[in-house]
């Protein structure tokens, strides 16, 4: 008996989040609730209030604006009128709010409810900035930060610009926030951030970071959202029957899912996912109802993931193997003391002067004791394309590996920033190395990777 | 339902207007300027157009009144060229309200074209436009005083007409 609801004239399900007011007006119309005199009278009386702000932002020096500026006033009035009307119970009372109330009290209504948000949402920024997640990751750091949403509270226009959100947000939600706009956009948007902070802050930093660190290396600079990976691998570690605060996983766990996960139809695997989140919620001692539908509204898209996985076979880019940064090979390679400044000048000089190709490289044989002086010759000598070629084939392997990891191939766009010699020497080096038997170049580019130049 | 508010420009406002024109002839009349009431629809209807034209909406009336004010006792405003210099004042004026970003007042505004108008542009209206308000514009913009005058020239000029 409980669920049994009131019958409304105006389904809530097609009003507009965003345009409210709008969405609104034109439902109570089709319903009958309003007629063409009410809405007449009712854009009448928006458009005289839009003539009282209009003069207020001019501060009465001027009688005309800009069609633009009297728009975005429009929306901000609308904006907040609708803020309003969407408090109400349900929308036959809006309905009936905006048949007998003033336009002018609604929008004095909606501008208090709107300051009233923003102070609430203020409220969640400063909490959310508490429970933020220690991580590299840039486009979480920035958007948390003054740059970020901080700018919102220092430019947000209660009058005038209700319904723009001036911040820049760069993070992506799990679970995006749709149909909002203005400060209902930055309310909702902190309180989903707050959620997902709780659930990762369940997690030791370390290990969200080795388990992003395994997801690519240089996940500080991707648009990726934390909370998903985290809650994924810890559903991963579930059903691999591994500890979830570890968050790992390794690949024969995942060849065993696969075994274990394929056995089971579509209705089957979701309840099992949906008792797996159950038990998780229950060991990390997650109570918050809020985060916990939070936690259920992600799983579809989660579970759609696994299954496309499952079929495509592709279950490890899902699951993620984290992976430990310092417990990676390394190779450190020290490029040693460079030369007296007036002996190399002497050694480019003479370089410049020699005729023969054969002599150039001797020359350089014989005085060039170091990487980095090698590495200035390359710069300072105006070698040719075949000089360059026969000098890299008196190196050895790690040194070629290190040339690549000091002058990395560039594509044309990035090499435009670049200097002339330093384009050179990239491109001949790339041609060098294509013509290198394949196995040579795959090990040089695997000592490249591992490569740190002291 | 829409809220497409240059639609909705209320023709009350506009036969406000024009009563509000034509009642200035009581002031303008001793100086033989008078406008008919075909003459200020038309100066309305040319407002009208210009705020389209520049893309901009205006909500009160007031500006071709506060032009009349300000430039029927030119000296260079007669009753042959009355209504035709008017025009084209409304023209200039909403121009160059876009063009100065809306720094600058109406009041402001229309001093500076008359003071213009009466002084440097000796009654043209093509030097006002593509002269003065367009260095006073641009003045404006660059974050000086409206008057400011960068060239020899204008100085000398300024210096001359202190003399005098």
């Amino acid at each position: 008996m409980a669920n049994i609801e009131k019958r409304h004239s105006i389904d809530s399900k097609s009003l507009s989040g965003e345009f409210y007011f709008n969405s609104l007006l034109r439902e109570a119309y089709n319903c009958g609730l309003l007629t063409e005199s009410d809405l007449e009278s009712i854009q009448l009386q928006c458009i005289s209030l839009l003539a009282s702000k209009s003069e207020r932002y001019n501060r009465g020096e001027s009688s005309s604006l800009r069609v633009e500026t009297a728009e975005s006033i429009m929306e901000s009035i609308l904006y907040s009128i609708g803020l309003y009307l969407k408090s109400l119970p349900d929308p036959d009372q809006a309905a009936a709010e905006l048949k007998t109330a003033k336009i002018p009290e609604l929008y004095e209504k909606g501008r208090r409810l709107v300051n009233t948000k923003l102070q609430v949402a203020k409220l969640i920024y400063h909490m959310v900035q508490k429970n933020k997640i220690d991580t590299p990751n840039h486009s979480y750091n920035s958007t948390l930060s003054e740059n970020g949403i901080g700018i919102f509270f220092k430019s947000y226009n209660l009058d005038y610009g209700a319904h723009d959100i001036p911040a820049s947000i760069d993070y992506q939600l799990c679970n995006p926030v749709n149909d909002l706009a203005g400060v209902e956009f930055i309310e909702k948007y902190l309180k989903n951030l707050y959620l997902e902070n709780q659930f990762c802050l369940s997690f030791a930093a370390e290990s969200i970071h080795h388990l992003l660190y395994g997801y690519d290396k240089a996940y500080a600079d991707l648009l990726i959202n934390i909370f998903e990976q985290v809650l994924t691998a810890a559903l991963g570690c579930y059903l691999a029957d591994r500890d979830i605060r570890e968050l790992s996983i390794t690949e024969e766990d995942i060849r065993g899912l696969y075994g274990k996960l394929l056995k089971y139809d579509n209705h089957t695997f979701r309840l099992i996912i949906h008792k797996a989140i159950k038990d998780i919620l229950a060991e990390l001692n997650i109570t918050n109802s809020s985060l916990q539908s939070y936690i259920e509204s992600s799983l579809p898209k989660i579970i759609s993931k696994i299954e496309n996985a499952l079929k495509l076979n592709t279950l490890s880019k899902v699951f993620i193997i984290p992976v430990d940064p310092d417990l990676e090979p390394k190779i450190q390679f020290e490029s040693g003391v460079k030369m007296d400044d007036e002996e190399y000048r002497d050694l480019i000089a003479e370089l410049l002067r020699c005729r023969y190709s054969a002599d150039k490289l001797e020359l350089i044989k014989e005085k060039v004791k170091s990487f980095a002086d090698l590495e200035d010759i390359l710069f300072d000598a105006e070698l040719k394309e075949e000089e360059f070629a026969s000098l890299f084939n008196t190196l050895g392997d790690v040194e070629i590996a290190a040339m690549i990891k000091r002058h990395p191939f560039a594509s044309e766009i990035q090499a435009v920033d670049l200097a002339e010699a330093e384009q050179a020497v990239r491109s001949y080096l790339e041609n060098y190395i294509k013509q290198l038997p394949g196995n040579r170049q795959e090990r040089i580019f695997r000592i490249a990777k591992h490569l740190t130049i002291i | 339902m829409s809220f497409d508010i240059m639609n909705k420009y209320p023709s009350l406002i506009q036969k406000q207007a024009v009563a509000e024109i034509v009642k200035c002839n009581d002031f303008t009349g001793r100086f033989g300027l008078t406008l008919s009431y075909e003459d200020a629809v038309e100066l309305v209807e040319k407002r009208a157009l210009a705020l389209k034209r520049y893309g901009r909406i205006e909500f009160g009336g007031g500006v071709i009144e506060k032009l009349i004010r300000e430039f029927y006792d030119s000296p260079y405003i007669s009753k042959h060229n009355y209504v035709e210099t008017l025009n084209e004042l409304i023209e200039i004026f909403y121009f160059y309200k876009n063009d100065t970003l809306d720094l600058i007042s109406d009041e402001e505004l229309i001093k500076f074209m008359k003071d213009s108008f009466n002084g440097r542009c000796q009654g043209s209206l093509e030097l006002l436009a593509g002269r003065e308000l367009e260095k006073m514009a641009r003045n404006l913009r660059y974050g000086y005083a409206p008057d400011y005058a960068d060239n020899e020239a204008d100085k000398e000029w300024e210096a001359e007409n202190e003399d005098g």
